[in-house]
């Protein structure tokens, strides 16, 4: 049976000085994919400006708003209602010879097809020297070092709110032991890639009813691409395996590509945002 | 055409004429005040006043001791002065950049010798012994501007733009120099006296507009405030009134918005309906009170400007 | 003829080191440039002077300039002109207009390749990492179709004649290259001056390349587009190529954009014009990619237009030249030009490549430390002619620097050997005579869907200080008129 999730992501920004050319991009609405189907929108916001439905670079569903009036605040309210189908991360064949897959990361082609997820990034690059924190241990298959390494990363970060902001790099978040969720996922991201594996930043939604970490904002986990078995989803904040609470809205390199929301604002002086999410499900 | 660059284009016009009017204004202040009839208009201090006034920025001090030197670098070579004619050319010059690909390499190479004129022109020249030559040639420069502007561009919107701009701030120019000289009239005289209306500040006024020749030949008389008031804001055949101003923009906002609907919101409705009311005006109802005349004027070409500003430029 | 009649060229000295484009090796002038000798020789310098200052104050006047920042104000300086032209038999040109177009398609069909199957690097021709590490390699062009198949629409190739007397390619520039307003320029303000010359030439005319590209630009419109409405975005007139962009637009008779003339609604391109929103089709953008859009790159930018980026990838509007093009004129790229050539076109490389090491390869990277002094190091992105250093012209502690740099750094040097550019006579001012000045000639070509044209003239560009490599205009390069003489 499918569960049916209702999402109200809201979102309110008050500015100091009038604000009179402001775009802002929307990247929030759940992807349909294999699991996570019939997506209902609604959006609003509180200058009636117009809601454009568009993508972005890497085709993702965005929602963009010019408001053509002045203003000194506006919110958005989006609703999403959708159906999602349960997620047993553990369903996949498991290959005895544990070598192939192994050889399959040096292979070229392999290499080349998921280049973009194997490089580093702004957010993911790190030192050789960190590279060290975690190093796979090749006798064990490629599925039982990633767990170790969300594992691993769930233990050297402490989840700590206000610790780090968007633009905090990776070496700075190694050093002080504390983040949010992006920041377990970037450093998952650049431990996992430098061991070879294709890694995503996922970002979305957490379903927060079990007492997962999370901040009652927009969540961050990963994805691997693990040969033959394909890509699956961890979550280092929570040091679970993605699951059916998990409701993905994008992936990218890293934070850059997927975040959740952009604003183009000419205006003097301060501002101020307040995001929020609820998610609710039921069977 | 891109409505940035028609605003561009429109401010280019304004400023080529603008530069003009206060260049022109300068000259002949300066230089029939050296033979005036009356002590005051000789007064090199009323005069200083005088082009302090006509830019908009009067010298509200009456005891101040104003340098001639340091009024004339003011208007004409201050580059910190927004007003001053230096500013004028570089603003006019500027909008005429960012319009370069749709005006002619004729008319862009004029104003550009134009600014390279003016910018080069030395200070100590100028605030010494070259005010007459500075502003005979930026008079006759903006003379072969429009002189470009008309043989060397398609007459379709560009022109009609360049030609609102020009026409609109003619109008102005034309209306607050009548105001300063009205100003002018009324100290040298002290009120709106018989002397007044003959006042040598008539003759004066229709020399900065450089009507003089063409008036004196149409009324074959000494010119009068009230005479040379009908000359210059009434009499459409007057290249420099504010009728022909008014006539010009009304036949060139025609260009922009041919529509024949009644529409009244539109600039050319606006426009029209300022022209109309001057071209049934008696020069005696502007006479029994100039002064709120002249505010009105003021306010209607602000408003006409406005309004093309919110109709086309707008974005 | 001899030089001693020639009063004009009377003082001029030949290095008998260098290749002189005008004198032979024996000291006589070569067969295309006796009449020019001859024709300029009845002149003396001091016409050639007076010529000289009325065709600068003729640029001047034109505002043919571009903007010099100082420390305190803005100058406004004339790209500088020599009257002396440099001239191109049919043969030479024939190797050049045919190397140009070939590098063109190949460096086109490359970024096809590398923006969809990537096969050239399944084939292991060219290396991953030459893409997974260069910052102009845009993830976002994946697997977008542009129309017509093309990428790099316009083209700027910069080919030297070395002392061996053969042509090379010294760098493929396809993100926005400049100078084409400066060919015609040069060609009028020499036919002003010297109108008699030309009456002895049979010279091709440089006059139609606007017509040429508009062609183009129509040709790759979106599909299910009529008539196109082809605009010039600039990123506004204190670029210091501003000038070139109002030509361009005012000779094509098409609209010069800012980027805050255009807004994007439901992934359409439109210009805000006196009589409301006009659909746009296709952008010649002269703009870096990371300007275009500030909802998908550059943040900061206001040149952009917000939401271009996912109107393009609809295919609702063009742009050109493509965005990503930027990867392949990365100086690393340009050292496999000649595999790239052999794998898509299966021909032989037509203008020869200068050797270049990679400091990214260990053993490539020490070669070029020890053998600095005779390389010339070269950033892999940056243009303009920025970044170079010439080991030769290096002092001691300079040398160390570079070093540290390269080391540094790697991936973001290549080295080359330093190549003995050709010399042309040059009207020098401060000696006030001819003297040999190092010249290279930019090329642009048009690469359309069937369609393929090089300007036959070109930009000669002078390095003006004497014993200088560098002809680049931000590096006080000059340029001439360059007569590519009919068959």
């Amino acid at each position: 049976m499918p569960r049916e999730f209702e999402i109200t992501y809201s979102a309110t920004n008050v500015y100091d000085e009038w604000v009179y050319d402001a775009h802002w991009q929307f990247l929030i609405i759940p992807v349909e994919n294999e699991t996570q189907h019939e997506v209902e929108i609604e959006f609003s916001n509180s200058q009636y400006a117009i809601t454009e439905n568009s993508i972005n670079g890497y085709g993702f569903k965005t929602l963009r708003v010019h408001p053509k009036k002045k203003f000194k605040e506006i919110s958005f309210e989006a609703k999403f209602k959708f159906l999602k189908e349960e997620i047993d991360p553990y369903n996949f064949k498991i290959n005895l010879d544990k070598s192939s897959a192994y050889d399959t990361l040096q292979n070229l082609g392999f290499k080349i097809t998921h280049e973009r997820f194997l490089k580093a990034t702004t957010y993911t690059t790190i030192k050789n020297t960190e590279e060290q924190l975690f190093r796979f241990n090749n006798s064990l298959s490629i599925f039982d070092n990633l767990v170790s390494l969300n594992n691993f990363t769930f233990n050297y970060i402490k989840f700590t709110t206000g610790a780090t902001e968007v633009n905090t790099l990776l070496k700075d978040i190694i050093s002080k032991q504390k983040g949010v969720c992006q920041d377990f996922a970037h450093l998952f991201c650049a431990l996992s890639r430098s061991n070879g594996i294709p890694t995503r930043y996922v970002s979305g939604y957490l379903d927060q009813n079990n007492n997962y970490q999370g901040d009652s904002q927009m969540h961050a986990w990963v994805e691997s691409y693990i040969p033959e078995i394909g890509w699956k989803g961890f979550d280092p904040t929570n040091n679970i395996l993605a699951n059916t609470n998990h409701i993905k809205v994008c992936h990218g390199k890293d934070y850059n590509d997927c975040a959740p929301l952009k604003g183009i604002i000419h205006s003097h002086g301060k501002n101020k945002t307040i995001h929020s999410v609820t998610v609710e499900s039921q069977q | 055409m891109l409505a940035r660059v028609a605003n561009n284009l429109f401010w280019m016009g304004r400023y080529i004429e603008r530069s003009e009017h206060v260049a022109r204004y300068l000259n002949v202040n300066y230089f029939s005040s050296l033979d005036a009839p009356n002590i005051k208009s000789q007064d090199r201090q009323f005069v200083l006043r005088s082009m302090l006034f006509m830019v908009g920025d009067p010298e509200k001090d009456d005891k101040k001791f104003l340098k001639e030197e340091d009024v004339l670098y003011k208007i004409g070579l201050d580059p910190n002065y927004s007003s001053s004619i230096i500013n004028n050319i570089k603003f006019a010059r500027e909008n005429a950049n960012s319009a370069r690909d749709l005006i002619s390499t004729e008319l862009y190479e004029a104003i550009n010798k134009f600014y390279h004129f003016v910018i080069n022109y030395p200070k100590e020249v100028f605030v010494k012994n070259g005010l007459h030559e500075f502003t005979t040639h930026v008079a006759e420069m903006t003379d072969i501007l429009r002189g470009k502007i008309r043989g060397t561009l398609l007459h379709d919107a560009t022109y009609a733009i360049i030609s609102m701009g020009i026409n609109i701030e003619r109008a102005t120019q034309i209306t607050r120099m009548i105001n300063a000289k009205f100003n002018d009239a009324m100290l040298s005289q002290g009120g709106e006296n018989e002397r007044f209306r003959k006042s040598f500040e008539w003759t004066t006024l229709l020399k900065c507009a450089e009507s003089y020749d063409m008036m004196r030949r149409f009324y074959k008389k000494t010119p009068t405030s009230i005479t040379t008031l009908e000359f210059l804001i009434l009499n459409p055949n007057c290249p420099r009134s504010v009728m022909n101003s008014l006539n010009q923009v009304n036949q060139h906002v025609k260009i922009l918005n041919p529509e024949k609907r009644y529409n009244k919101d539109s600039t050319a409705f606006l426009i029209g309906r300022v022209r109309s009311e001057y071209e049934f005006k008696y020069i005696e109802e502007i006479d029994e009170d100039i002064k709120s005349f002249i505010e009105d004027i003021l306010k209607s070409l602000v408003d006409i400007s406005n309004k093309v500003d919110e109709e086309f430029f707008n974005y | 003829m001899t030089n001693i009649e020639n009063q004009i060229f009377s003082s001029y000295q030949r290095n008998p080191d260098l290749y002189d484009e005008i004198y032979d090796k024996n000291g006589k002038i070569k067969g295309v440039y006796q009449k020019l000798f001859n024709l300029y020789g009845e002149h003396s310098i001091n016409d050639y002077v007076s010529l000289n200052n009325k065709a600068k104050s003729s640029f001047f006047n034109q505002g043919i300039t571009f903007q010099v920042y100082g420390d305190k104000n803005v100058q406004e300086k004339i790209f500088p002109f020599d009257l002396f032209p440099r001239i191109i038999d049919p043969v030479d040109w024939d190797i050049i207009e045919r190397g140009s177009i070939q590098r063109s398609k190949a460096l086109n069909l490359f970024l096809w390749d590398i923006y969809h199957d990537k096969k050239i690097l399944r084939d292991n021709i060219v290396p991953i990492d030459l893409i997974t590490s260069s910052a102009n390699y845009l993830d976002q062009m994946n697997g977008i179709n542009p129309p017509g198949g093309i990428y790099n629409h316009i083209s700027g190739t910069d080919v030297i004649k070395h002392k061996d007397g053969k042509y090379y390619v010294l760098e493929d520039n396809i993100r926005c290259p400049s100078g084409v307003s400066y060919v015609i320029c040069n060609r009028t303000a020499l036919k002003k001056a010297l109108f008699g010359v030309f009456n002895h030439y049979q010279t091709h005319t440089v006059t139609n390349y606007a017509e040429n590209l508009l062609e183009l630009l129509e040709s790759v419109k979106p599909k299910g587009v009529d008539i196109p409405n082809v605009v010039v975005i600039t990123p506004g007139m204190y670029n210091s190529a501003f000038y070139e962009h109002s030509y361009l637009a005012k000779t094509m008779g098409v609209e010069l954009v800012e980027g805050r003339d255009l807004f994007v609604e439901n992934d359409f391109v439109y210009m805000k014009t006196i009589k409301g929103p006009e659909k746009v089709d296709v952008i010649y953008r002269r703009i870096d990619d990371q300007f275009i859009d500030p909802l998908e790159f550059n943040p900061d930018s206001v040149l952009g237009v917000p939401g271009l980026f996912a109107a393009y990838k609809k295919g609702n509007v063009t742009l050109a030249n493509a965005p990503g093009t930027g990867v392949a004129d990365d100086k690393a790229v340009y050292t496999y030009m000649p595999k790239i050539i052999k794998y898509y076109l299966n021909e032989e490389p037509i203008l020869n490549n200068v050797h270049t090491y990679h400091c990214s390869r260990p053993d490539e990277l020490k070669y070029v430390l020890e053998h600095i002094h005779e390389l010339v190091i070269k950033p892999v992105d940056e243009a303009g002619g920025y970044g170079i250093s010439i080991g030769n012209r290096l002092t001691k502690s300079e040398i160390e620097k570079v070093k540290a740099e390269v080391k540094a750094s790697p991936r973001k040097y290549v080295a080359q050997p330093i190549m003995s550019l050709s010399v042309h006579p040059t009207y020098i001012d401060d000696s006030e005579s001819f003297e040999q000045r190092h010249v290279d000639l930019r090329t642009f070509t048009v690469l359309g869907k069937d369609k393929e044209f090089v300007l036959k003239g070109g930009l000669t560009r002078v390095a003006l200080k004497k014993g200088n490599l560098i002809v680049n205009s931000s590096q006080g390069g000059g340029s001439k008129d360059t007569w590519v003489l009919k068959k």
